[in-house]
């Protein structure tokens, strides 16, 4: 969503009430709370906008403090780029490994990142000082207005540019990533570029925001790589909004002004802090800055769920789609042995099994999200067999998924999806499983659309009329391998079908 | 032993909740922090004690299960990450102004002293631990695997929509192991409460070593937790008894990451696999 103009006022009010209006103790608390929106800002990329339980961003916020202090007296306010990229680029150095890892596993790992880096900052005194810390590099810094001006430029023009971004495409790709990231892949999202990015960039805004807030406080301590900090981050930006545009702005706003408004609770601040949290996750996991919105009336329409497509233009691209000798394994299961088959442009061939017999996993070795041991799949004379799943979809070939996969999810929606992505092949898994009669109808007019606008289509399905009445080609799996391909008449007709597939016709006889 | 009390009470939440339990470490303070008071004004028998922290921990557990658990469980795993976190931050800031940033200390569970055994000398308090954990373990072990109510938690713990299907009342199941995971941490907070400080602040040490051993033993497979926890209490001592406890920590970090980046599904991978 572009930036309302009421958020607009909100964001850019409090620099110039500071500049012009405060006293500097006023200011630094604008400063403060600047400095926590920057962070929050570089969190909402990594946990708002992909969903993961980042437990580093406290540590890179330390590292760039660290870096800005080392670095002020020898080179002055450069100091400030130079703590950007000391948090950057160890955060791209870890980012390759760690992004490889599922979510309780990769909060893990950078919580032990930061533990490091917090171990690193007591014991490794002739760097950091110790426990005592770094101090008198401040006056080589910007300091009071010149550094309002820095952190809040910085953090508006970070804010709009996040608005921006993720108001269109963006934002329902990193929705669609964050999800139902098996489907991202297959819709040609590359997430492992995505999550790379969004690492980077956060990192990038910690180190930035730990630098101004060495600049501000004129000292740099241990604490500023510790777990507070980073549950500060999180809270804050939760409690904001996780990826609302003003949320990281909102939760730090609170974070400063909480303690100065319970000022008589001492301690007790973080305590309600907490406690806040606690309730927005639980009542309104928008966000304040969401439920801002809500107030105002600002929501945006429901979506309208989307049916097939009525009309199915013609596409470009390859104009085969050859499988050649492929076999997996699973463990002691041979899922595929020596799979071969062949799908031309406005062909529908239909994939028939018994459950079991490896059609789905055929699928997945076709669209990549698994990987065939042995055989060639070719798209007229490109080997795609070693590409990712995001690779295979841009080369050409969509996929929908069973039921199970979508949770809630319209099959309609799915099946329109793959088609959408302007896929020459698509691969269909199931798609009249669990509908009704005038919907089956429905489906057998969009493949012949299908066939019609000169696609390949490559399809699964129990319901072998559906499959007979549509279908091009038969071909049946049993145990892995093709044990019949052909016309449906030829394939149904085939006594060892009859004895796999329909087998329950020769046990009742 | 008291990091396998710890390990085993975060696996149970951890299974029951289907997400981590970022407040486990805090309970855990938490049982050393009541144990403290209530051992320092009422000079109660340690045997007594114990007990009555478990209990009361066991009952936070089943608050937390309430609060911050159950009301999340049809959200992803990062809801309840963070309602949890914000729980041990409550529970931390709590403690912080309860205690007034002082560090307490609890009454040994056998008395102090140290005695001799075939020439060894054994602190009374450790043999303690050893025994008193080796106890907990087995009986766990016991209310697990040869119990109906176990066979429940575990079938809670394995598909939470398989056992409701089945008829189970899920919800109460998981309040269980919530609870029993909090009369775990009332224990463990107790027995590490004698050997060293109290202090608000070592939750999310707890908690990271709990972590880490489940991790390393297995996502969810509570036999590995507990070989995971002894193997970290074994590395860490041998690793700080040669180069001290900084590089005992700093190592044990270090193998945790190399570990993720060589094999990202854990050591020993998981029993249950992505579902597609």
């Amino acid at each position: 969503m572009r930036l309302a103009p009421f958020w607009l006022v909100i964001l850019v009010l409090p620099p110039l009430v500071a500049l012009f209006a405060l006293p500097p103790f006023g200011q630094r608390m604008v400063i403060l709370a600047g400095i926590y929106g920057l962070m929050g800002l570089g969190y909402q990329l990594v946990f708002g906008q992909l969903g993961a339980l980042n437990l580093a961003q406290g540590a890179l916020f330390g590292l760039g403090a660290y870096a800005a202090a080392l670095t002020a007296p020898v080179i002055g306010p450069f100091a400030l780029p130079v703590a950007i990229l000391a948090a950057a680029i160890p955060a791209a150095l870890v980012a390759g490994p760690l992004l490889r890892l599922q979510s309780h596993y990769f909060a893990l790992a950078t919580l032990a990142l930061a533990s490091l880096v917090n171990l690193l900052a007591v014991h490794a005194e002739n760097l950091t000082g110790g426990a005592n810390g770094l101090a008198g590099f401040a006056t080589a810094l910007p300091r009071g207005p010149v550094l309002l001006a820095i952190v809040w430029t910085c953090l508006i023009a970070g804010v709009l540019v996040y608005a921006w971004l993720f108001e269109g495409t963006l934002g329902k790709k990193a929705q669609l990533l964050r999800e139902a990231p098996l489907l991202a892949a297959t819709l040609g999202i590359d997430g492992a570029a995505w999550r790379f990015v969004a690492f980077v960039a956060g990192g990038a805004l910690a180190g930035l925001a730990g630098a101004c807030s060495a600049a501000l406080s004129g000292v740099v301590s241990p604490e500023a790589t510790g777990f507070s900090i980073m549950v500060l981050c999180l809270t804050l930006v939760v409690l904001g909004g996780a990826r609302h545009p003003m949320g990281a702005v909102i939760g730090a706003a609170l974070a400063v002004g909480l303690p100065e408004l319970l000022r008589d609770l001492q301690g007790a601040w973080l305590l309600a802090y907490a406690v806040a949290t606690l309730a927005v996750v639980l009542w309104a996991p928008e966000g304040l800055a969401g439920l801002l919105d809500r107030l105002r009336g600002a929501r945006r329409a429901p979506p309208v769920a989307p049916g097939l497509p009525e009309s199915v233009l013609p596409v470009p691209g390859a104009q085969h789609l050859t499988i050649d000798g492929v076999s997996k394994r699973f463990g002691g299961v041979q899922a595929l042995a020596n799979v071969s088959l062949l799908v031309d442009r406005g062909e529908i061939v239909g994939l028939i099994g018994p459950n079991g017999s490896g059609k789905t996993t055929l699928l997945n070795v076709i669209n990549g999200l698994d990987r065939a041991d042995e055989g060639a799949i070719t798209l007229d004379d490109r080997r795609i067999e070693h590409l990712p799943a995001h690779a295979v979809a841009r080369a050409g070939i969509g996929r929908s998924f069973q039921a199970l996969v979508l949770a809630g999810d319209a099959k309609a929606a799915d099946l329109a999806r793959a088609v959408a992505t302007g896929a020459a092949f698509l691969l269909l898994d199931e798609p009249a499983a669990g509908i009704g009669d005038a919907e089956r109808r429905a489906l057998q007019a969009f493949l012949a659309k299908l066939r019609e606008s000169g696609r390949g289509v490559l399809i699964v399905d129990h319901d072998i009329e559906l499959l007979s009445r549509t279908c091009d080609r038969l071909v049946c799996l049993d145990r892995g391998r093709v044990i019949a391909s052909g016309s449906p008449a030829e394939v149904r007709a085939d006594p060892r079908v009859r004895a796999s597939f329909l087998g329950l016709d020769g046990i009742a006889a | 032993m008291a990091y396998a009390l710890v390990a085993l009470g975060f696996v149970l939440a951890l299974n029951a909740a289907g997400a981590v339990n970022f407040a486990h470490g805090d309970l855990i303070v938490l049982g050393g922090a009541v144990a403290a008071f209530v051992g320092l004004s009422t000079a109660l028998p340690a045997v007594l004690l114990l007990p009555l922290v478990a209990v009361s921990i066991g009952v936070v557990g089943i608050v937390a299960a309430r609060i911050a658990i159950l009301p999340l469980a049809t959200r992803p795993p990062e809801a309840t990450f963070v309602a949890t976190i914000a729980l041990a931050a409550i529970i931390e800031q709590s403690l912080t102004i309860a205690m007034a940033g002082a560090p307490r200390t609890v009454p040994a569970l056998l008395g102090g002293g140290s005695f001799y055994v075939a020439g060894f000398v054994l602190g009374r308090q450790p043999l303690a631990i050893v025994v008193l954990g080796a106890v907990l373990v087995a009986a766990v072990w016991f209310l697990l695997e040869r119990t109906q109510t176990g066979r429940r938690m575990r079938a809670v713990a394995a598909d939470r929509y398989m056992a409701r299907a089945v008829g189970i009342p899920v919800g109460r199941y998981v309040v269980l192991s919530l609870a029993l995971s909090g009369a775990l941490a009332g224990i463990a907070g107790f027995l590490l409460g004698h050997q060293f400080l109290v202090t608000p602040t070592q939750g999310a040490g707890h908690m990271l070593k709990a972590y880490i051993a489940v991790a390393l033993g297995g996502w969810g497979s509570v036999p590995g937790a507990l070989l995971g926890a002894l193997g970290i209490g074994v590395f860490e001592t041998f690793v700080a008894a040669g180069f001290g406890d900084v590089w005992a920590s700093a190592a044990l970090y270090i193998a945790v990451l190399a570990v993720l980046a060589l094999r990202p599904q854990g050591l020993f991978g998981e029993p249950i696999g992505r579902r597609a």
